[in-house]
């Protein structure tokens, strides 16, 4: 199943939606859109992934790079699915990350 | 057994986990054990596609089979691609893992969720064909 990405800027907060599967594939183009996004300096950016339904690992490189561009920045993952909450615990990067039921902004 | 064969760029990234979903359903695992199956084939076909012939320069298929017994469900995923090793690629440790993400090495992930998906994963060379198989047992993911 392809990748359908929508963004929203609100304030200081960034919302991502993913819907679909983020794999290699996929990933370059969430990759652009994080770079986009973080040329404005958010405080928050905010990936609502009720829908993402598989997560590779160039989808945990793409939190590295924003993370490595803005290390103040903090980064939500709205509602994931249960597996890929295991791959966020596998690892390490749940404790690096806001894992949340509803976006905070 | 099944088999498929696809041309070995990203684009068979879906395709390849459709046929491991398919083969998991088959073998009548858990969504969790389908899932982390699909996601340790889909990270090596992701380096074989990426390191053993895109930045190698060569080009070629990657042919994947399922077998299912009594016992286990087994993956193998095919390719002529560039030798590596993968258990020469160093994982990330427990030091890595509890890193800030903005301190964490790129490198490792994937063959560390290809590892942790499966029972067992052996890689072999024969000849210029290089062989992954990821073994996953059926009475205990079921």
């Amino acid at each position: 199943m392809p990748l359908e990405i929508s963004s929203e800027v609100v304030g200081k907060s960034a919302h991502i939606t993913l819907v679909g599967e983020l794999d290699s594939s996929t990933a370059p183009s969430v990759r652009q859109l994080v770079d986009k996004i973080l040329a404005d300096s958010p405080e928050n950016l905010i990936l609502h992934v009720e829908h993402l339904s598989f997560m590779a690992s160039a989808g945990l490189r793409i939190i590295i790079f924003a993370k490595q561009r803005s290390p103040e920045l903090k980064v939500y993952m709205v509602k994931p699915q249960e597996t890929i909450v295991e791959t966020l615990k596998k690892t390490g990067f749940y404790q690096g990350v806001y894992v949340v039921d509803e976006s905070p902004v | 057994m099944e088999t498929q064969t696809f041309p070995g760029n990203l684009d068979a990234l879906g395709p390849i986990r459709t046929f491991v979903t398919h083969a998991g359903q088959a073998a009548g695992l858990s969504h969790k054990a389908t899932y982390d199956l699909c996601l340790a084939v889909d990270e090596i076909a992701t380096n074989i596609v990426t390191y053993g012939y895109e930045e190698s320069g060569l080009t070629g298929d990657i042919r994947i089979k399922s077998e299912i017994t009594e016992e286990r469900l087994v993956i193998s995923l095919e390719d002529t691609g560039k030798a590596y090793d993968p258990d020469a690629i160093a994982l990330p440790d427990l030091d890595d893992l509890s890193q800030p993400l903005e301190n964490r090495p790129l490198g490792g992930l994937g063959i560390l969720l290809a590892k942790t998906g499966v029972d067992e994963f052996n890689y072999t060379q024969v000849d210029d064909h290089h062989v992954h198989e990821f073994i996953v047992r059926r009475n205990q993911h079921g």
